[in-house]
């Protein structure tokens, strides 16, 4: 039986398969198998999946336990439709060799905005998270 | 209670199993648990039980399923070494079997007929269950017996030698599963109690499907313990508040006597596993809940039984408050053997209905709900009658089939959250709590109720919304005191917090503050003013069902603080001066400045007496240049026309005439461009404004041509106004003019008696005031 439509319950979602995408930026792909009041979760045979363009590449992780504050949002996986999709996966290594070049050209390119920035006097402050004043 | 001393006793074991048996540990000795002080202390020794569980695998051939896929290789091997093992207890389930008192000729050929059947790891074995033939047979002698020996259960665990008159305790609370630890990692101790784990109610042996291979599951015994009556409610943590007003609610939940029917395990793995298998698994269970039609339990197997995919809550008993109504005639314990007959076909067909408690949700909700378990009901019942093969849900069912770590939450736990999940709903007062879903539904009930209004008449439930409400528990915090020691303890908590921030208000004297925070100070204010009339607008709009709610005798009072609110509001409107008349348009003007000060106004105003009211509109009328150039951001003015258009229904016509005077002769601001554009066209280019007037001259027009006997000053005044009125519009170009909220119908004869027929036609394409083609 449902519970209450209006509310958002995990407890349907138990033994699915779930994509969850945490605050530190990681996307987890596991079975959800246990929940609690706090939405911490327990995700079984679980896979972090990095993307990088139209690749991406899993990394098995096993079991998870996740605090519940740390996720940003999650959502079943249509099991059926999970194939279905244009990325291309790719090994590991290669993912992980992608995702460091990428964030390399990310620091680079915010280096030289910075630097203009300050050639013409300008300074943006870093969103910091911890910094809340 | 199958506990170990040390953890090198524990032998190395699945890891879903530790936590789960941890999960059983109780937070608190409880004086009557079994499993603390009764027969569960006692420690078996697991491995006599393992060698006689060798003994049978032995006997029982072992044959491996093809079917499992390369991703489960390495959990089937680990499978298989329990298989093997539930071939053991197979076998030993068996011989137990025979040593007891069944002479029924059907079981021993169910029993004799295990051996050949495979365990398939990671799904539930079939070919028993779905014989119903077989089932019928078993049903009938087990039906009989009180209390079946083995457990399902126990297959794994150490061997008992078969209990007699024991087994009305409960066994399940002693089968727990092997331990999972390891002794070079090292696992915690088994006794300790994982923060947050549910309070134990029964032991459930939480096992995964893999081991509920056993393909001998002749019967399932009674997981009953005697101190059944509420388990859930004693004990259940978080439930200490829903279990007062729940228990008033329901009767016992399981009729004494009966044997209660299912083990846990049984039940998780018809929640988990079996509701994908149609048919498959409850047939059995069903062989044993002959009494239990009308529980909420065995009402769930019906469900089941159509396969019902996905995660099925049914209500613990202990939550019983919000998801179950008593049982409906639970028909009595001694049925039992000759009712049990046609038992399994009649529930099967009739699938009775589980009716959850959902006095507390709008009926309209209720009704949404209903209809998503029939419909539910209905999928599934046709999946499971059609045999369907082809639908899409069934590939969704073999996956969850296959899935041998499902139901590693138990359904207890399960239950368990959303109780929480419940309890942070529950509230003394819904309407305050809860306003948005209460009058959403409100207006849902509505909308359905003025459909049906033609012929139906009271088909649908027209029943009162009855929220259950919790009596609100009074604590007197006393702080926590030592004898014989010095003083209190200076601990702070969430009862007895401590104060932190040592604030003092300090209020600033005039001279010290420049201009612009004496206008800041003064926006504050007015906010502040604004905030607290709202309030009391709140309360006020919420006496008529106050009202309602409450006792004859209170009335009189609840209407006398309602008059005062509205006093108090009218006077934060019009800003009270002690002892003097209002004699600023000020304090009102700052609050019209400010966007919710104006819906504030719009508001109030149904709530003020005609003076009031008139007031306040002679006001806004006096000051309307001035408040139209400070909405010209918000574009709010406009929520007040409506409530003005009503007041204006019920005003004179003197005051309709002076209001017009009003409008008319406004004054000039010091600030306005040039003479040549009085403060009227102002009004005219605006929404609010053209709206307003013509609405007043509207309503002039009715009053005077309705009363005939006005005097001849009042009509002069009057056609004074109109003549004003009419030679701006006329003077305004129609790009200017604004496009009014409404139109007045009455407009063109109006303007007909003070006008020539040019200036008319003029009149009427500026205005629009006829529609369609002339």
């Amino acid at each position: 039986m449902n519970y209450m439509p209006g509310t958002a319950s995990l407890i349907e979602d138990i033994d699915k398969k779930h994509l969850v995408l945490l605050r530190d930026g990681r996307t987890l792909i596991g079975f959800l198998r246990s929940i609690d009041q706090f939405a911490n979760l327990v995700l079984h045979q679980t896979v972090e999946r990095i993307h990088v363009g139209t690749k991406y590449g899993d990394i098995p992780r096993g079991i998870f336990v996740v605090r519940g504050e740390n996720v940003v949002l999650l959502g079943e996986i249509d099991l059926e439709k999970e194939s279905d999709t244009p990325l291309q996966q790719v090994s590991i290594e290669e993912i992980l060799e992608e995702q460091r070049v990428e964030q390399q050209t990310k620091l680079e390119a915010e280096k030289l905005k910075v630097q203009a920035l300050k050639d013409r006097g300008l300074s943006i402050p870093r969103a910091d998270t911890l910094d809340e004043y | 209670m199958f506990r170990y001393e040390s953890l090198e006793d524990c032998p190395l074991d699945e890891d879903e199993d530790a936590f789960q048996g941890l999960g059983e540990e109780d937070e608190e000795i409880d004086q009557f648990n079994d499993d603390t002080f009764g027969s569960g202390a006692v420690d078996d020794d697991w491995q006599e039980a393992h060698e006689r569980l060798a003994e049978l695998e032995e006997k029982l051939p072992v044959t491996v399923n093809e079917q499992t896929g390369n991703g489960e290789r390495d959990e089937r091997d680990e499978m298989d070494l329990l298989g093997d093992h539930e071939e053991n207890l197979a076998e030993r389930l068996s011989k137990m079997v025979i040593e007891n008192e069944l002479e029924d000729p059907a079981i021993m050929r169910a029993v004799q007929t295990r051996p050949v059947l495979q365990p398939q790891p990671g799904s539930l074995n079939s070919s028993i269950w779905d014989g119903s033939e077989v089932l019928r047979r078993i049903r009938g002698p087990l039906l009989a017996q009180e209390m079946p020996t083995v457990s399902v259960l126990e297959y794994a665990l150490p061997q008992r030698p078969p209990q007699g008159p024991e087994d009305d305790r409960d066994l399940s609370e002693r089968a727990l599963p092997r331990r999972s630890t390891s002794p070079i990692i090292g696992s915690p101790p088994v006794r300790a109690v994982p923060i947050g784990t549910p309070p134990k109610q029964m032991a459930v042996p939480s096992f995964n499907q893999q081991q509920i291979l056993c393909p001998k599951p002749v019967h399932v015994r009674p997981p009953m313990p005697p101190r059944y009556p509420a388990p859930y409610g004693d004990r259940m943590s978080p439930n200490q508040l829903c279990s007062v007003p729940n228990s008033s609610l329901l009767g016992h939940p399981f009729p004494p006597g009966v044997p209660p029917v299912l083990s846990p395990l049984q039940r998780a793995q018809l929640l988990g596993g079996a509701q994908l298998q149609p048919g498959r698994m409850s047939p059995s269970q069903f062989a044993r809940v002959p009494g239990f039609v009308g529980s909420p339990l065995a009402a769930m197997n019906p469900k089941l039984l159509q396969g019902r995919v996905g995660q099925m809550l049914p209500p613990a008993p202990g939550f019983r408050a919000f998801f179950s109504a008593p049982p409906p005639a639970t028909p009595p314990p001694q049925q039992h053997p000759p009712g049990s007959g046609p038992h399994l076909q009649n529930l099967r067909s009739q699938a009775p209905l589980f009716r959850p408690d959902t006095t507390h949700l709008h009926p309209q909700h209720r009704r949404l709900l209903h209809q998503r378990q029939q419909q539910n009901r209905n999928q599934h019942r046709n999946l499971n009658g059609a045999g369907d093969r082809g639908s899409h849900r069934t590939s969704h069912q073999d996956h969850l089939r296959k899935d041998p770590y499902a139901n590693l939450m138990l359904q207890r736990e399960k239950d368990w959250v959303s109780k929480i999940q419940m309890m942070q709903l529950q509230s003394t007062d819904p309407y305050l709590d809860d306003f948005y879903y209460q009058n959403y539904f409100e207006k849902l009930e509505k909308l359905s109720a003025a459909e049906d209004m033609p012929g139906d008449g009271p088909k649908k439930e027209r029943t009162k919304l009855i929220t259950p409400q919790v009596a609100r528990l009074e604590h007197a915090y006393k702080p926590v005191q030592f004898e014989g020691s010095l003083g209190k303890l200076t601990v702070s908590s969430v009862n007895n917090p401590r104060k932190m921030i040592d604030a003092v208000v300090t209020s600033r004297s005039e001279d010290d503050e420049t201009k612009e925070k004496q206008v800041r100070d003064k926006r504050r204010k007015t906010l502040v003013i604004i905030e607290k009339t709202y309030s009391l607008l709140l309360d006020v709009e919420d006496y008529e069902r106050r009202y309602l709610l409450s006792l004859e005798e209170e009335r009189p009072a609840l209407m006398d603080e309602r008059k005062h609110k509205i006093c108090s509001m009218y006077d934060n409107l019009r800003g009270k001066l002690p002892g003097q008349e209002r004699p600023s348009d000020d304090h009102f003007i700052q609050i019209m400045c400010i966007r919710k000060g104006k819906r504030m106004v719009a508001r109030i105003l149904p709530f003020l007496s005609t003076e009031q009211a008139a007031d306040i509109l002679m006001t806004t009328a006096r000051n309307l240049p001035f408040l139209i150039k400070k909405d010209a951001q918000d574009e709010v003015l406009p929520c007040l026309l409506s409530p003005f258009s009503l007041l204006l229904y019920h005003l004179p016509s003197v005051t309709v005439t002076s209001l017009l005077r009003q409008l008319m002769n406004l004054p000039q601001s010091a600030a306005a461009p040039a003479p040549s554009s009085p403060p009227l066209t102002a009004v005219l280019q605006n929404k609010f404004g053209l709206s307003l007037l013509l609405i007043l001259l509207s309503r002039g027009e009715d009053l005077q041509s309705s009363d005939p006997t006005t005097e001849s000053t009042q009509n002069n005044q009057w056609t004074e106004v109109m003549f004003m009125a009419t030679r701006e519009l006329l003077r305004i170009p129609q790009a200017a003019l604004a496009k009014p909220i409404s139109i007045p119908t009455n407009l063109v004869s109006l303007f007909s008696r003070y006008v020539d027929r040019q200036k008319l036609n003029l009149l009427e394409t500026k205005l629009q005031l006829v529609q369609g083609i002339r």
